[in-house]
This record gives structure tokens, C-alpha cells and sequence, in this order.
């Protein structure tokens, strides 16, 4: 039964209202508290920032940096608050999360031009794994604001000169927009995608090209897919519940034209 | 107990439009064993009410609205139209008990001629709605409700909208307050949703069922209007500034440069 409840615990979250995501976690946990580790390692939440107390540098939180209450900062490899036998990566693969948070981090200010990044990688016996964040936020009005984060995992297994790489991407995207005229609008929500790819490794700093090119591309797919969803897909909705023009004239020009093509086909 | 009755009340009110079924049985999944139905029934009642959920009364095909404002005592509501009164079970979202209600109102002339009006609005704007116009604190009132969905489950999005007007009617002019709603669910891998909420208030030169019909047909066309824009303002504005399609290089990242000059330097260098 403990399998049906998961499913329809990711079912209900599914349904409810994405704003809410956080606080409906919260209340199934509650409901069925056996259900807590699998969810929170399951379900994606918007990410939340907290300061690295050695370096001075802004790093994301999720589950794959947490240990018990703590969280491990990308930049210092600490947890904070400080745990004596915390899980780190092995030396090999704490390297490769170092040069992978330097690159995503240019790649951040192309791409994003400001807000914050963090990369985590950890251990597999046949490779490795890890997480990159991405989240930005804008305010570009007093009363509009949105919201982007990113989370994408990925599995590396070795092969033959050759890496088996899986990703899973998550954008997590909100937007609000309140006015006189408008009221409040509230367009939010989060799309998740897949991608298997088998790509050459010559030496780790592949890995780091591989997986960089994965997400980038992945992002740019998620990017237009969310543009097509929250600006095209919400709007004809809305266009199917009411029609801007009178739908007598809509019907009215919808048979002329089908006289036309009849006649044109005689 | 009582919390998870809580929790669960939350989940149903919560129910995205044509999801509420799928909602409950999420709900009874996660509450196996529970007998938890017949708790909810207050959530069950609110969400019914407030959503303005329709339903088919017995041995006709007309949907009408449930709310607030067409109450009576216990869980029986009225529709003016057909002048019938019913029973709501409001769980299973099912009409019974169907009986003569004749519309006793001072207002009963302007009640129907305000049904016709909104009639014609309704058929030049929405493909299927249902309205209901009813009188409302003490006979100095009306309500006037209009409620739309369209539901394409296979195609994993749902939509409502609803407009939700008050017009006092004992002396001219008067102001129509009220509010407009839509929401829209869209969940094909993923879980998008616009919310609106619209506040209006205009006022009417006269208490006539044209120009408070004519008021209302153009604040919704107003407020679509403005809807549309602020789809084109947020994919310009917000959107963008979140994340470029591109570099303002207009190429994508040299992953080997970036990650090769330093990387070189980290792995082989320490």
C-alpha cells in the first residue's frame, strides 16, 4: 500500500496549485509521515539560499547537499552548521565539483546574468552523479515579480572510453503581476524532462563538457517549452473559456468561409 | 484525527478546476482506512459554493450553479429560471428532490429580464455557462453569476472561469461590485496554473437589466483585454529577465574553454 500512497501522494501534488507545493508536502507528510524521505527526495521545491560562513559566497540548499540538519556549502566543502563526519566526495570527484561550480558559474552570468549557482556531485560505485542549481529572481516592476529555479540531476556510468550519462531536469518557474486593471495574476508551475546520452570521455575534464552541454541544451529545450506553456498553452485556454469576439460573428465568419471553399472546390 | 480532517479540507477546496475527483480519491488513498468522506462534507459544501460547481437537476438538462447566494435552508438551492428548488449532495456533486420554487421577489420583473439580457451576453461569449441571477440580502440585491469550464483531461488541461457581480437595486444609479476568476491547469509532466482575481467596481446610470448587462459585458471584455497584455508583458518582461535564450555573445558556452583553462588549473594544479 505504501506504493500507492506515493503515487498518489505525487498525484495530488501534481494537481494542487504549484504555488503551494511546499506547504501540501508538509500536510501529506504529515498525513502519512512514512512518507517523508521518499517525497523529499522526489519532489522538487523552490531552492533556498543560504550564506557560506567561510567563503562569504551565496550557495543553494536541496536534499542532495543536506546531511541530517546541515547543508554542505559548494565553495568551503563544510557543512553548516558544522558536522564532524558529514559525507563529502571523494577526493577525485570533490575536484570535478570544484571545476564543474567554476564553469557553471560563467555559464550562469551568460545565461543569467546574475542570481546563484551550486554544484554538487557525489560518489557511485560504477561513476558518479550530481546536482546543478541554477535560481534567479526579477523584480522588474513594483508589483511584478518572477522567479527561475533549476535543478537538474544526472548519473554518469562509466563505459569504455565512453560515459552513459542520464539526466532529469526540473525548471520550477513563478510569475506574478498585480494592477488596477489587471487585479492579481499568478502564472506558476514546474516542468520536468528527460535525456539519455552516451558521449566520449578522454580524461574527468570531459565530464565536465558533457555535462555542461547537456544542461545547456536541455534548459534551452525547457526555456521554449515554458514559453510555449505559460504564454501560448495558459492563454488559448483562456480564449477557449471566453471568447474576446462575439461568438455569433466568429460563426458567422467560420461558415462563409466554408462557402467559400465548397464553392471554390464546385 | 481532527488535523488530518483539517489538512484533507485544505487538498479538496484546493482542487484545481475538473480535478476534484482525482483529488479525492489522491485523498482517501492517503487516508486508507479512514472513513474520511463524511468529515469533508463541510470542505465538500465550501468548495462547491464558492467554485460555483453546476449540476444537472432531475429529468432536465440544464446545469445550474450552486452558491452562496441561491442557498436555502440546509443543503437546498434554488434556480429562478426554472423556478425549482433542489436538493445538493454536495460529496457527490449530485442534484435530488426537485420542487416548485416560484420566484418570490419584488425584484422578480428585473430578475428575469436581467436572465434574458445575460443570456445573449453568455451565448456571444462563452461556448458553455452556465448564470443565475438571484435576489440577495433582504430584496435590496442582486447576484449575478456566470460560471465556465472546459475540462480536457486527455489532453491534461482544465479551465474555470467565473464572474461573481452584486448590484444593488432600490435606487438608480447604482455600482456593480464584484469579482472575476479564471484559472487554468495545465499537466502534462509538469503542473502550471494561472489564478486571476479581478476586483470590480463600476457604477450603472440605472437599474435596468440592459445597462447592467452592458456594464458587465464590457469590464469583461476590459478585463480580457488586459488579460491577453499582461500574457505578452510577462513573456517580455519577467521571462526574459530571468534567463537569455542565449549569450548576449549569441553562442553557446565553449565548454572546453571555460572549463579546460580552469580546470587544468584545479585538477592538475593543487
Amino acid at each position: 500500500m505504501a506504493d500507492a500512497q506515493f503515487d498518489s501522494a505525487l498525484d495530488l501534488l501534481r494537481r494542487l496549485n504549484p504555488r503551494d507545493t511546499k506547504k501540501n508536502l508538509q500536510s501529506i507528510t504529515s498525513i502519512v509521515p512514512d512518507l517523508t524521505e521518499d517525497l523529499l527526495s522526489s519532489v522538487d521545491q523552490p531552492l533556498e539560499i543560504r550564506r557560506c560562513p567561510q567563503t562569504s559566497r551565496d550557495y543553494l540548499l536541496c536534499d542532495y547537499n543536506r546531511d541530517g540538519d546541515s547543508y554542505r556549502s559548494p565553495w568551503s566543502n563544510e557543512f553548516d552548521p558544522p558536522l564532524e563526519d558529514g559525507t563529502v566526495p571523494s577526493e577525485r570527484v570533490r575536484k570535478l565539483e570544484v571545476a564543474a561550480n567554476e564553469s557553471f558559474d560563467v555559464y550562469r552570468e551568460l545565461y543569467y546574468e546574475g542570481g546563484v549557482g551550486s554544484v554538487y556531485f557525489w560518489d557511485l560505485d560504477d561513476g558518479f552523479a550530481g546536482v546543478i542549481l541554477l535560481k534567479k529572481g526579477v523584480t522588474p516592476g513594483s508589483q511584478s515579480s518572477g522567479e527561475w529555479d533549476s535543478i537538474h540531476v544526472f548519473e554518469a556510468t562509466d563505459r569504455a572510453r565512453m560515459s552513459h550519462y542520464k539526466l532529469t531536469s526540473t525548471v520550477i518557474l513563478h510569475l506574478a503581476n498585480e494592477n488596477k486593471a489587471l487585479g492579481e495574476m499568478d502564472l506558476s508551475g514546474n516542468m520536468t524532462r528527460q535525456v539519455e546520452a552516451d558521449l566520449p570521455v578522454e580524461s574527468d575534464a570531459s565530464h565536465i563538457a558533457n555535462v555542461g552541454r547537456l544542461v545547456e541544451d536541455m534548459e534551452l529545450k525547457m526555456r521554449n517549452l515554458l514559453q510555449e506553456v505559460y504564454f501560448g498553452k495558459a492563454k488559448d485556454v483562456v480564449g477557449e473559456l471566453r471568447s474576446l469576439a462575439p461568438l455569433s460573428e466568429t460563426n458567422r465568419d467560420r461558415a462563409t468561409q466554408l462557402e467559400m471553399i465548397k464553392s471554390m472546390q464546385k | 484525527m481532527s488535523s488530518t480532517i483539517e489538512l484533507a479540507s485544505a487538498f479538496i477546496e484546493g482542487a484545481p478546476p475538473g480535478e476534484l475527483a482525482d483529488v479525492v480519491a489522491d485523498v482517501q488513498a492517503l487516508t486508507e482506512g479512514d472513513d474520511i468522506l463524511s468529515s469533508l462534507s463541510p470542505a465538500f459544501e465550501r468548495y462547491n459554493e464558492s467554485q460555483l460547481t453546476t449540476v444537472k437537476l432531475p429529468g432536465s438538462s440544464q446545469e445550474v450553479i450552486v452558491s452562496e447566494f441561491n442557498k436555502l435552508e440546509g443543503n437546498r438551492y434554488f434556480d429562478p429560471e426554472s423556478q425549482t428548488s433542489f436538493e445538493m449532495d454536495h460529496t457527490t456533486q449530485t442534484a435530488s428532490g426537485a420542487q416548485s420554487a416560484p420566484l418570490e421577489s419584488q425584484n422578480a420583473d428585473l430578475i428575469k429580464s436581467l436572465l434574458k439580457s445575460l443570456a445573449v451576453h453568455a451565448r456571444e461569449h462563452y461556448t458553455s455557462c452556465s448564470y443565475g441571477v438571484y435576489p440577495i440580502e433582504n430584496d435590496s440585491s442582486v447576484a449575478i453569476l456566470l460560471v465556465a469550464n472546459r475540462y480536457s483531461p486527455n489532453n491534461y488541461w482544465n479551465g474555470r472561469f467565473r464572474s461573481i457581480y452584486q448590484v444593488p437595486v432600490s435606487s438608480s444609479p447604482t455600482t456593480v461590485t464584484g469579482k472575476i476568476h479564471i484559472d487554468v491547469h495545465y499537466y502534462e509532466d509538469g503542473n502550471v496554473a494561472l489564478n486571476t482575481n479581478k476586483p470590480v467596481s463600476v457604477s450603472v446610470p440605472s437599474v435596468s437589466a440592459e445597462s447592467i448587462i452592458s456594464r458587465i459585458a464590457t469590464v469583461e471584455r476590459d478585463y480580457q483585454e488586459e488579460l491577453n497584455k499582461a500574457f505578452v508583458q510577462m513573456a517580455e518582461g519577467a521571462f526574459k529577465g530571468l534567463r537569455r535564450q542565449l549569450p548576449i555573445t549569441r553562442q553557446k558556452v565553449e565548454w572546453e574553454k571555460i572549463g579546460g583553462y580552469r580546470l587544468g588549473q584545479n585538477i592538475q594544479g593543487k
